[in-house]
């Protein structure tokens, strides 16, 4: 159902970049000097010069702009896909898809032993922590941008911004680098990307059953020559729906009513149950 | 089957939820208990976040003790007026109790404050339970006759007494006032009725018959919890209102056959097994905080 839901896009994609594509491919993909900074015209080789003015070097799109999180919920798949203008895979251009949450303030608490019990000491205070942070592309990060390019563009899970409030000491961020990687909700993995017709990128954005409702964003990256040279950012919500939602609002929203309701819910289950099973 | 709870915002599978519902239950009808002892420390175990944990573990004690109550209620085993002196004292101490949770989340020492409270609280309450009820078979076994209907001793001279009379007593409000307190308290930052407790304050501090204990303590523990579950609520926010209803579904049915089966059971012999199983709680709950954790640092998010 995803699939067929994903297709017309995809055929969509496609459509966009098969006419200038054509007379794009005799071009070969390796930059011979002239690197392709978008503002100025292309030099000499291809003569209609009109088209690559309107022709984006990247269209990328989400499967679902909201993920709706119900009653049954136990985690979801969303698809960022599309197609970009040159050849994508080795020798060509290479595609990083970078999904994570609004950052959010966490504090990192180390255990010590107090007495022969183990207690919560020191801690520390990080003010922009994403929930969740996934990369994947065509290729490892590592291969496809140097060192200052990822920290340049905050690419990568060691160029998180993490500055810790208070203790300065690097075990906590590691701690928390380590702790979010366990639970899978931070991680890098190109096995999530696929390619097809050296044109078409397809990444799966696992989203697990603990996730948090908010706003994520989406960043898509091309890259050339290891350098960044187009992006297009898009985003999607996870918000609670049916039930779920109108319980989440009347609790926050009313918890007067709320707490009354719960208090009368449980006692009337309890009830009940005294009633359907008394014998004798 | 999964099933996402709007407030612990998670998805747990609801059979898991029934069954540990169902075995709480069984408990709880057995001994006349609510079971929130338990059911706290299995849904932090389970992964429920303890806040969330010790809220349903208030509001699930709440629905598991209404037809407990009904029962007794109709068995006339249910001392009221020694109940409202409890529930008087109670009320107040749930409101302390609410602040002392809040105050402890702030300090970020919740986990470890529920844990150590738990240790202290079920390690003596079970060992009390355990050591009387040893003797009282033991007692039985040699024939030996008690000469007085209870020990007296200071607390009977306390002023302000009053004629309980269902529960064959004139003593002083204090010390049932006091009680109620504290386990007001203990139930709004470990999330349980005070069923556990109450039942042996009851019988050794108040010196009260075990036929009227059961019953008064569940009336006492009803109204309590209900405080409780809408304070917190209030104040944290922290009741989920599906995983208590998915927990109650079990518990109801479980506590049917646990009561069925408690009838069969004398009172010693009941007392020394719900002794053993809260110092059974306890002792995991103490060998969690003194073994080493699999992981030295914690995250959270910082309490607002």
């Amino acid at each position: 159902m995803r699939a067929a839901r994903l297709l017309p896009a995809l055929g969509l994609a496609c459509a966009l970049l098969a006419g200038p594509a054509l007379a794009q491919q005799p071009a070969p993909p390796p930059a011979a000097g002239a690197r392709p900074a978008l503002p100025t015209p292309p030099p000499p080789p291809p003569p209609p010069a009109a088209p690559a003015v309107g022709r984006p070097p990247l269209v990328a799109e989400l499967s679902q702009s909201r993920i709706e999180i119900t009653t049954g919920f136990s985690g979801t798949e969303l698809l960022v896909f599309g197609a970009t203008e040159r050849l994508l895979g080795p020798g060509g251009d290479d595609v990083l898809v970078v999904v994570q949450s609004s950052p959010e303030p966490m504090v990192v608490r180390r255990k010590t032993r107090v007495l022969g019990f183990w207690i919560n000491g020191a801690s520390a205070r990080f003010r922009h922590v994403p929930g969740f942070y996934l990369l994947t592309g065509t290729r490892p990060l590592r291969a496809v941008l140097p060192p200052e390019e990822r920290e340049a563009k905050r690419l990568g899970l060691d160029n998180l911004p993490l500055q810790a409030a208070g203790t300065q000491d690097p075990e906590f961020r590691d701690a928390l680098m380590r702790l979010k990687q366990g639970a899978r909700l931070w991680y890098e993995d190109e096995a999530l990307m696929q390619v097809s017709g050296a044109r078409l990128f397809r990444a799966r954005i696992p989203l697990p059953a603990t996730t948090d409702t908010g706003d994520y964003q989406v960043s898509v990256l091309l890259v050339r020559d290891g350098r960044v040279v187009a992006r297009q950012e898009l985003d999607f919500g996870v918000v609670r729906v049916g039930a779920a939602a109108r319980i989440a609002d009347v609790a926050t929203g009313q918890p007067v009513l709320y707490g009354g309701i719960c208090v009368l819910l449980a006692a009337f289950a309890g009830w009940l149950g005294s009633v359907l099973f008394r014998r004798g | 089957m999964q099933v996402y709870l709007p407030i612990a915002e998670m998805s747990v599978d609801a059979l898991l939820l029934l069954g540990i519902g169902f075995a709480i239950g069984w408990l709880s009808g057995l001994f006349g208990v609510g079971g929130g002892f338990l059911l706290t420390p299995i849904l932090i175990l389970i992964g429920i976040p303890a806040p969330v944990a010790v809220a349903c573990g208030a509001n699930q004690t709440l629905g598991a003790s209404v037809s407990g109550l009904l029962a007794q209620w109709r068995r006339g085993n249910v001392d009221v007026r020694m109940g409202l002196v409890l529930l008087t004292g109670g009320f107040t101490g749930s409101a302390a109790g609410v602040q002392l949770f809040d105050w402890m989340r702030h300090l970020g020492q919740f986990d470890l404050a529920v844990s150590i409270l738990y240790v202290v609280v079920l390690g003596s309450v079970g060992g009390l339970m355990v050591r009387e009820s040893v003797r009282a078979i033991l007692r039985r076994r040699r024939q030996a006759g008690p000469t007085r209907l209870h020990p007296h001793f200071w607390m009977h001279g306390l002023p302000l007494k009053l004629r309980f009379r269902k529960s064959r007593l004139y003593i002083s409000v204090i010390p049932p006032l006091l009680v109620g307190f504290g386990i007001g308290t203990l139930s709004a930052t470990m999330g349980v009725g005070g069923g556990f407790m109450l039942v042996p304050a009851m019988i050794y501090l108040l010196g009260m018959p075990t036929a009227v204990v059961i019953g008064t303590s569940l009336f006492q523990v009803v109204f309590v919890s209900a405080n409780v579950t809408m304070l917190l609520a209030v104040q944290t926010g922290s009741v989920d209102i599906v995983l208590t209803l998915l927990l109650l579904t079990g518990g109801v049915a479980g506590a049917q056959f646990g009561a069925a089966m408690g009838t069969r059971l004398r009172g010693e012999e009941t007392r020394a097994l719900l002794g053993l199983l809260v110092l059974a709680v306890a002792a995991s709950l103490l060998w969690g905080l003194l073994s080493t954790p699999a992981s030295l640092f914690a995250i959270g998010p910082i309490p607002t």
